[in-house]
């Protein structure tokens, strides 16, 4: 299932995701009270102190917040790497956190593809088979042509017999979404993806991302960066473990993040969320 | 499919850390070829020792001196005579023939050719009870020996070394500065029992005794039952007829052994046991070594893969998976290992036969077979730690891992 998009630059074929039908009108993400905290020695951090979260399929998300707000640590609980310590994750309509290990890894690989700031391919492997190690994983059988097809919609069909380390940082970025998008996951989660990328070669990525969201896949992305974030539709904001922000990107919004991201994402902690955007603050479903 | 896809993601790996796979497979390299090559000059030994005891009558008895019994308190050496032979022939009707043997090494020469041999003084019945004909003139007779003749006959090699292409029959040859006479030259045989008897040569007993040696008594006595079947009822025989000619009192023990063909492969079963047992502890010590090997490198591999182990859960590896993997991994070492071990343990056994030209050696397939399987259980003992650390790694952690 591929679907063209005309307003696309690169004009490559985009696949639609594994969208599974959430049951009976419920958001495909549904997260209710996620608390995590972790004990080390007598000291406990709460990293995330009862998050409230609904996602719709399609969405587009970017998740804000200063460092040690829990973004990361909530980034991990969405994609089932983690446990969280109280409250309940459903995925279209599943309880994910009654799950067995075994099921999650099944969800990890099937529903959600995760890109990370540093890349994480494996160096001593061609581009192709770090793209195809998903596939591995769900025992499929001729994986070539799909991760092949996979490195197309990043447009780096010509790299496929290229090692991580003979291609450039924006290069490696488009395999590690090549890699989390062959398997069709209907959710891609990017933590700072272009966190490693200078302006330019991140924009490459979040085209990509673009049109990932335009077939239809829910992207969930972190970012400290306001211009990055000014391209969802959505934004988030956390502090100490909990959303105290939440509200669509509209003009603008879109036009202050950008305005804040000349002036440095400090202006934008301390001023947008407090003033022009406090309307819609501490937003409820 | 999935475990092919998993040897092979290992298999790369290796391949970009050649030398230090290279290392880590040295250990079970080492053993599985001390293994194979032990177990191939082992079994060439075994399959030599065979043949050569098939050479040897199964219904001969060798008699030699010294006590079976290892507490005997005095042999002596010297005991058994040349009349000891014609003893056993005058007083056991089952015994046909005994043939008196003394061996030494001698210096042969011809003109100018010298030679440093075995010779061997015996009589006339060790032609006829080892099948052993003189290719041209004849054997030493009966009459001799007696005489105390300085005649000689020579096995095929030593007449060739000393006469080339011509007839040595009627030649002088000259035995530790004494002259003999060659009155035959021997068929090839090669091996009769241990003894490559090709180069060897033959006197009279009499003269070899006297003339040569300067002693009364001779190494070994080789008699001949009358059949097969009655070769144990013979050696009773023989045995009673020694104990008499020796004047051996009831109650001490013999002077003399008695073993058959039978007898001697039970001996050098209990010898090949012991060398058996030597060797697969030594095996078993290089293999403990060679997993010590494997499981550090895989628990280094672990360590810097940490990340990756990390990414692969986050795609959809479950720990299982990674347990696997890494198991595969250690198995797929330790197998290499084993398969190049094979290789240089034949090869080794192969060059050590050929230096030596007298070993022979034989690689069984069971060696082949027991050496895989050694290996791939030393992948599991070795891989099973590291893949377990592997499999307890948090993979949140891990893909925060420096
Ligand atoms: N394994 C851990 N053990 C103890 N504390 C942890 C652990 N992981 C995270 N934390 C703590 O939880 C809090 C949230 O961390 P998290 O990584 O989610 O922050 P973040 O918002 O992603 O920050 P950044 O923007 O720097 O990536 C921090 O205070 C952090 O120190
Ligand atoms: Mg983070």
């Amino acid at each position: 299932m591929t679907v063209p998009k005309a307003d696309d630059p690169t004009g490559l074929p985009v696949s639609a995701p594994n969208i599974v039908a959430s049951p009976a009108g419920r958001s495909m993400i549904r997260v209710r009270g996620m608390t995590r905290v972790y004990r080390m020695g007598d000291a406990t951090v709460h990293a995330l102190s009862g998050v409230d979260l609904d996602i719709e399929a399609g969405e587009y998300v970017s998740i804000t917040g200063q460092s040690g707000s829990g973004k990361s640590t909530f980034m991990h609980l969405l994609g089932c790497l983690d446990r969280p310590t109280a409250g309940t994750y459903e995925l279209n309509g599943q309880l994910v956190t009654r799950m067995t290990d075994a099921e999650q890894a099944r969800i990890r690989n099937k529903n959600i593809g995760f890109v990370f700031q540093t890349f994480n391919l494996i160096n001593r492997t061609k581009a192709i088979d770090n793209v195809a190690i998903p596939l591995i994983y769900a025992r499929e059988r001729r994986t070539r042509d799909r991760a092949m097809k996979a490195l197309e919609i990043v447009g780096l069909k010509h790299r496929w017999n290229h090692k991580p380390s003979e291609i450039s940082g924006g290069e490696r970025q488009r395999v590690a979404i090549a890699r989390a998008i062959v398997n069709e996951p209907s959710i891609v989660l990017a933590d700072e993806p272009t966190g490693n990328l200078d302006s330019r070669t991140g924009e490459q990525i979040l085209d990509i991302f673009d049109r990932l969201n335009a077939a239809g896949t829910t992207i969930i992305l972190v970012t400290h960066e306001m211009s990055v974030a000014a391209r969802a539709r959505r934004l988030i904001h956390m502090a100490d473990g909990r959303i105290d922000a939440d509200a669509p990107v509209t003009d603008a919004l879109r036009t202050e993040l950008l305005q804040s991201a000349v002036l440095g994402a400090a202006h934008f902690e301390g001023h947008v969320l407090t003033s022009s955007a406090a309307g819609i603050k501490n937003k409820k479903n | 499919m999935f475990f092919f896809r998993i040897v092979m993601m290992s298999l790369r790996g290796l391949q970009t850390n050649l030398m230090r796979s290279l290392l880590a497979m040295l250990g079970v390299i080492i053993g599985v070829s001390a293994v194979v090559s032990a177990m191939s000059i082992l079994s060439g030994a075994q399959k030599e020792i065979a043949e050569r005891f098939e050479s040897m009558g199964a219904d001969q008895m060798i008699i030699a001196t010294g006590s079976g019994r290892r507490q005997a308190r005095h042999v002596s050496f010297d005991a058994l005579k040349p009349e000891d032979a014609d003893a056993l022939i005058a007083s056991c009707p089952l015994i046909i023939a005994a043939a008196p043997e003394f061996q030494n090494i001698a210096q042969v020469k011809h003109l100018q050719k010298n030679k440093q041999t075995q010779l061997l003084a015996t009589t006339e019945a060790y032609s006829s009870m080892n099948d052993y004909q003189p290719a041209e003139g004849r054997f030493i007779t009966r009459e001799d020996d007696r005489a105390e003749r300085k005649y000689c006959v020579l096995g095929y090699e030593i007449a060739g070394d000393l006469f080339g292409n011509l007839s040595a029959v009627g030649k002088r040859v000259k035995i530790d500065g004494q002259g003999f006479t060659v009155i035959g030259v021997m068929e090839k045989k090669g091996f009769l029992g241990f003894r490559q008897v090709d180069s060897q040569v033959i006197i009279p007993l009499s003269t070899g005794l006297k003339k040569l040696f300067g002693v009364k008594f001779v190494t070994m006595i080789t008699a001949q039952a009358k059949d097969q079947e009655l070769l144990d009822a013979a050696i009773l025989q023989a045995k009673r007829s020694l104990r008499a000619e020796h004047r051996i009192r009831a109650g001490t023990p013999d002077d003399f052994q008695v073993f058959t063909r039978e007898q001697a492969k039970e001996q050098v079963a209990d010898f090949t046991q012991i060398f058996e047992i030597v060797l697969y502890s030594i095996a078993g010590i290089s293999l403990v070594v060679g997993a010590i090997g494997i499981m550090n490198i895989m628990l280094v591999s672990v360590t810097e893969r940490t990340r990756e182990i990390g990414v692969r859960i986050a795609v959809g590896a479950r720990r299982r998976d990674i347990l696997t993997q890494f198991l595969l991994e250690a198995m797929v070492i330790s197998c290499i290992g084993g398969i190049v071990g094979v290789v240089v343990g034949a090869a080794f056994a192969d060059l050590l036969e050929q230096w030596t030209r007298i070993l022979h050696t034989f690689t069984p397939p069971s060696a082949v077979l027991l050496a895989l399987f050694m290996a791939a259980g030393v992948g599991i003992v070795s891989g099973i730690y590291p893949a377990i650390r592997a499999y307890n790694l948090d993979p949140v952690e891990a893909l925060r891992y420096e």
